[in-house]
């Protein structure tokens, strides 16, 4: 037997001479085994995910979803007054990170012990490719497009119509969202949040009150601007100061646009998605910026300051929406109500840091965000914002003009 | 003059050591970094590492990683090695073809690569994405890099040593095993570490062929690019780093490491 | 040091051919099915057009798409992406190669070790790694703070958005992909020819330049393949750390396919890149075949 020398070390070592000696293994045969197994093991999964047809995936850790009979029968509202359809399971979500209150998910599947499994996306437009890859989602059910996309979803069946009668928060709509152009009676989709874009900066190092959009093409802070790395945004911001509309397609008015963002171009330390940090780590001191970035940076920065212009500004939504191919439709439909309920959708807001389109919701959600006529400014001033409209083929000349900016 | 080179090279090794590792520090530092969006040092804490055991989706996606590499490197490594050594060794009509094919999964943008599997998998299969079919997409950009190495590694191998060993009575098989397989085992093992690197940290093929509930850690990590990473992410890769290191030291001490001391240039002044 | 296939035995060509079905035809078959069909596929797509509902029409297919991609202003970004990856690629080699070979000769028991050393940073999240190098390298980061510190300047030094910082991020990404195959190819190297040379009175340096790196070419190639081609195609390290004038092919790409969802376009856009890369790197390739593959 082994003598207790000192560690296990050594104990390992012997252990492993006299396994082999007993097996009458040499240490390659062992290493050839031991590969062996787990060739098979890694294989396994291959073999098993290739095994499952069609439908949904194999989620990694989680249960093999069971879909309720009832499930089955068709997800749109039945005539008749029957009880409410008994939920799936499961339910696939996709939406951006911090994009959702902190126990949403966790009350939902106390609520209704339906298990969501979360997956993100970083961009729109991974979200899109994903989302239409397939035409019908993707294998996911319900997901949040910008309100611009719904048109196009609808179009090409890639959403279906929600189950209104699964869907009865839906009356806390405020009065503006109830029957949105972009989808007549909520067809298709419940709003989620709505946001300005404006810009925003470090008062510590810029003393001065800003107000206007010419101040990204101040020389004066050359080097330590940055414009937020999107083409609609971007060009919006020029169209403004031109007092075009950010929707044009002239291409006159493109042109004009485009030389007056060229003039910026030299002065800017970068086009960046990443707002946030850039400003609360120093690098910039001026940005481009979407009011919920914005409520970001103030928890690094609390000093931060950010401004609508009033010469005017973009103002966007983002929907929920349940895919046409979706797996779980009811579990879809219980998700977008329960997002709508009062203190759910406040919740949201006090976690993101946008504004909800629910009426119900705002004396639950936190004044310092409700209350700021920056992030949720009042009627006079939201009429002056533009919605950016989906442009279609046009967008080719956004993007044409947009790489030559950027070459 | 041999010790002046010794010196010269070491130090120029130290520093390289010291560049690889410099990120590696900061990451580990800010792992403690009381801010959320770890921007800037606010402060120390341990709570992250706690919070990201409660973390399912995070450790959900990190297992879903392991296992997409585990099944990329077994089928890269054996694919790619079979591949690299047929190349270096034999000539056969083709073979000029083959190595192009080689080099074009490397040149294709990851993006055309994504989006091909994307619609190969979805129109023709009516797949959704999954753990295989990342799977499938890591091995095949991986077979081209083991296939480059291996061969490289072969093509300075005498097949006079295989022949020698035909010589002396080994089967076609024998003289592999026993003679070619080990000489090229330090170039299969460096493929390997290659595909590890390369499937653990790809984002966009793997992006194109994940479905729901199969996100790995790259994906997971890329959607918090605009919100700031949390430190759960830092403490998540400082754990694996450490993980490994301490593996490391225990394949050390069973003596894993014994390996063909080759007589250095030092010793021979 | 050229391999001599001609002193083989003679063996019957049926078992060779047999050999040589083996291993190669597993790889080939692979590769065939899961990387030459979606890609025939997707070439398929770049003659179609993208349809006002934003679907793939093959209704006209043509060359319109890749006449689009000769545009001019794509040139710069092309050529940015050529430095990018031309830079880092001999700097990976530069830096790779001496710790390649010091692993190699002074390793000893440890070689192994040393180098799944080299790899460890690179089992961690690549984002997390760059945001590293933004946290050391931005004007209030940890070099300016230092050299703040100590008196050296009084401003902070913009390393960051620069073409300096998107190298460095670059060099960093690729190092292991050059100090792989250099290693595997040095350590490789029979020491008794290096001896040789020297007992034939060659200066250290000599026997470095006529024995040790002559014989060391495959490995040199491999790391220049590994690094430039992947190179030419990474856009997400110019896009953190780079500035608003740094612009790469590879992002133009994405830019078209994701942001304009017009993948006819970005299809054969990613084509002419794929093509002139080739291209390049066969040129490339044809110019060292002399020292590398030897008269085969």
């Amino acid at each position: 037997m082994s003598n207790e020398h000192d560690g296990s070390k050594l104990d390992l070592e012997r252990f492993l001479v006299r396994y082999l000696a007993e097996e009458r293994l040499t240490r390659r045969q062992l290493l050839h085994r031991i590969s062996v197994v787990g060739a098979t093991a890694a294989l396994a999964p291959i073999i098993a995910a290739c095994g499952t047809s069609g439908a949904s995936a194999s989620p990694a850790a989680s249960s093999v979803p069971t879909v309720a009979p009832s499930a089955s029968a068709a997800p749109t509202a039945t005539p008749e007054p029957t009880p409410q359809p008994t939920p799936e399971a499961e339910l696939f979500v996709y939406n951006w990170t911090t994009y959702i209150g902190e126990t949403t998910e966790k009350d939902f599947e106390a609520k209704y012990g339906i298990k969501v499994t979360y997956d993100f996306f970083d961009t729109a437009d991974t979200q899109m490719a994903k989302v239409r890859s397939d035409g019908r989602g993707g294998g996911y059910d319900v997901t949040y497009p910008a309100s611009t996309e719904i048109p196009g979803l609808v179009r090409d069946g890639a959403i279906q119509p929600l189950d209104l009668s699964l869907i009865p928060n839906a009356r806390n709509l405020g009065q503006e969202w109830a029957n949105p152009g972009y989808d007549p009676n909520n067809a298709n989709s419940m709003p989620y949040m709505w946001w300005t874009t404006g810009f925003a900066w470090d008062p510590d190092k810029i003393k001065e009150d800003l107000t206007d959009w010419t101040v990204l093409w101040d020389a004066r802070f050359k080097g330590h601007m940055a414009m937020l790395d999107d083409v609609r945004e971007a060009f919006a911001v020029a169209a403004f100061r031109l007092q075009l509309s950010p929707n044009t397609t002239n291409e006159v008015d493109l042109d004009a646009m485009l030389q007056l963002l060229e003039e910026q171009k030299p002065l800017l330390r970068t086009y960046t998605a990443n707002d946030i940090q850039d400003l609360t780590s120093g690098q910039v001191w001026l940005t481009h910026a979407w009011s919920g970035d914005w409520g970001q940076m103030l928890t690094d920065k609390p000093k931060t300051k950010y401004v609508v212009p009033e010469s005017g500004a973009v103002r966007g939504s983002d929907t929920m929406v349940v895919l046409s191919g979706a797996p779980h439709p009811v579990a879809a439909n219980l998700w977008i109500d329960f997002n709508l309920d009062a203190k759910v959708s406040a919740a949201n807001s006090n976690t993101t840091y946008y504004m909800g389109p629910n009426a119900g919701a705002l004396p639950l959600i936190d004044p310092a965000i409700s209350g700021d006529p920056r992030i949720n400014p009042d009627k006079a001033v939201l009429d002056k914002l533009v919605e950016l409209l989906e442009l279609g083929t046009d967008l080719d000349k956004y993007t044409q003009r947009w790489n030559a900016l950027k070459a | 003059m041999i010790r002046e080179r010794n010196r010269w090279l070491t130090a120029w090794a130290v520093l390289t050591y010291a560049f690889l590792f410099a990120p590696i520090v900061i990451l580990i530092v800010f792992s403690f970094n009381v801010s959320r969006r770890n921007f800037v040092w606010l402060g120390f804490t341990l709570d992250w590492y706690p919070r990201l055991f409660a973390n399912t989706e995070l450790l959900d996606a990190l297992f879903v990683t392991l296992r997409v590499a585990a099944i990329a490197i077994v089928g890269a490594t054996i694919l790619g090695s079979l591949l690299g050594l047929g190349l270096a060794r034999l000539r056969f009509r083709g073979s000029g073809a083959a190595e192009t094919l080689i080099l074009l999964p490397m040149i294709t943008p990851e993006i055309i690569m994504g989006i091909s599997l994307l619609i190969f998998f979805g129109q023709l299969f009516r797949q959704n994405g999954s753990i295989g079919q990342i799977g499938i997409a890591h091995v095949t950009f991986c077979i081209s890099y083991v296939a480059i190495v291996v061969r490289a590694r072969a093509l300075s191998l005498d097949p006079r040593l295989e022949e020698a060993a035909r010589d002396l009575g080994a089967s076609a098989w024998g003289a592999f095993g026993h003679v070619t397989l080990p000489l090229i085992a330090p170039a299969v093992a460096a493929g390997a570490m290659l595909t590890f690197a390369l499937s653990f940290d790809d984002l966009i093929v793997t992006s194109f062929n994940s479905g729901p509930g199969s996100s790995t850690l790259p994906i997971y990590i890329y959607s918090s690019i605009r919100f700031g990473v949390s430190p759960q992410i830092n403490a998540i890769s400082t754990i694996i780093v450490a993980v490994v290191a301490v593996a490391l030291m225990i394949a050390w001490r069973l003596g894993a490491f014994r390996g063909e001391g080759r007589r250095p240039l030092a010793e021979e002044a | 040091m050229t391999a001599a296939p001609a002193a083989r035995i003679h063996r019957r060509p049926v078992r060779d051919r047999l050999t040589a079905l083996f291993f190669v035809v597993p790889g080939v078959a692979w590769l065939a099915l899961f990387f030459l069909v979606p890609l025939v596929i997707v070439f398929i797509v770049s003659f179609g057009t993208k349809d006002p509902t934003g679907h793939v029409s093959l209704a006209t297919p043509g060359f319109q798409n890749y006449l689009r991609a000769g545009r001019p202003e794509y040139l710069t970004a092309f050529l940015n992406s050529l430095r990018y990856a031309g830079i880092t690629t001999v700097l990976s080699i530069v830096i790779g190669y001496p710790i390649a070979y010091w692993i190699s000769r002074y390793g000893g028991r440890r070689k192994v070790l040393l180098l799944i050393l080299v790899m460890l940073p690179f089992w961690t999240s690549y984002l997390i790694r760059t945001y590293a190098w933004m946290i050391i390298l931005r004007d209030n980061g940890v070099v300016n703070g230092v050299l703040q510190a100590i008196g050296v300047i009084s401003e902070p030094i913009p390393f960051l958005n620069t073409d300096f910082s998107v190298v460095l991020g670059m060099t960093y990404g690729f190092l292991p992909f050059a100090i792989l195959p250099l290693y595997v190819s040095i350590d490789r190297m029979d020491q008794d020819l290096v001896q040789a040379a020297r007992d034939l009175y060659a200066s250290g340096r000599q026997a470095f330049l006529h024995v040790t790196l002559p014989i060391t070419m495959p490995g040199i190639v491999a790391a220049a393949l590994l690094t430039f081609i992947p190179a030419i195609g990474d856009y997400v390290t110019p896009d953190l750390l780079g500035g608003a004038q740094t612009t790469t092919i590879a992002k133009v790409v994405q830019v078209v396919f994701q942001s304009g969802r017009d993948w006819p376009y970005g299809a054969a856009l990613g084509f002419v890149l794929m093509v002139l890369t080739l291209g390049g790197t066969f040129l490339a390739l044809r110019a060292l075949r002399r020292e590398t593959l030897g008269a085969r």
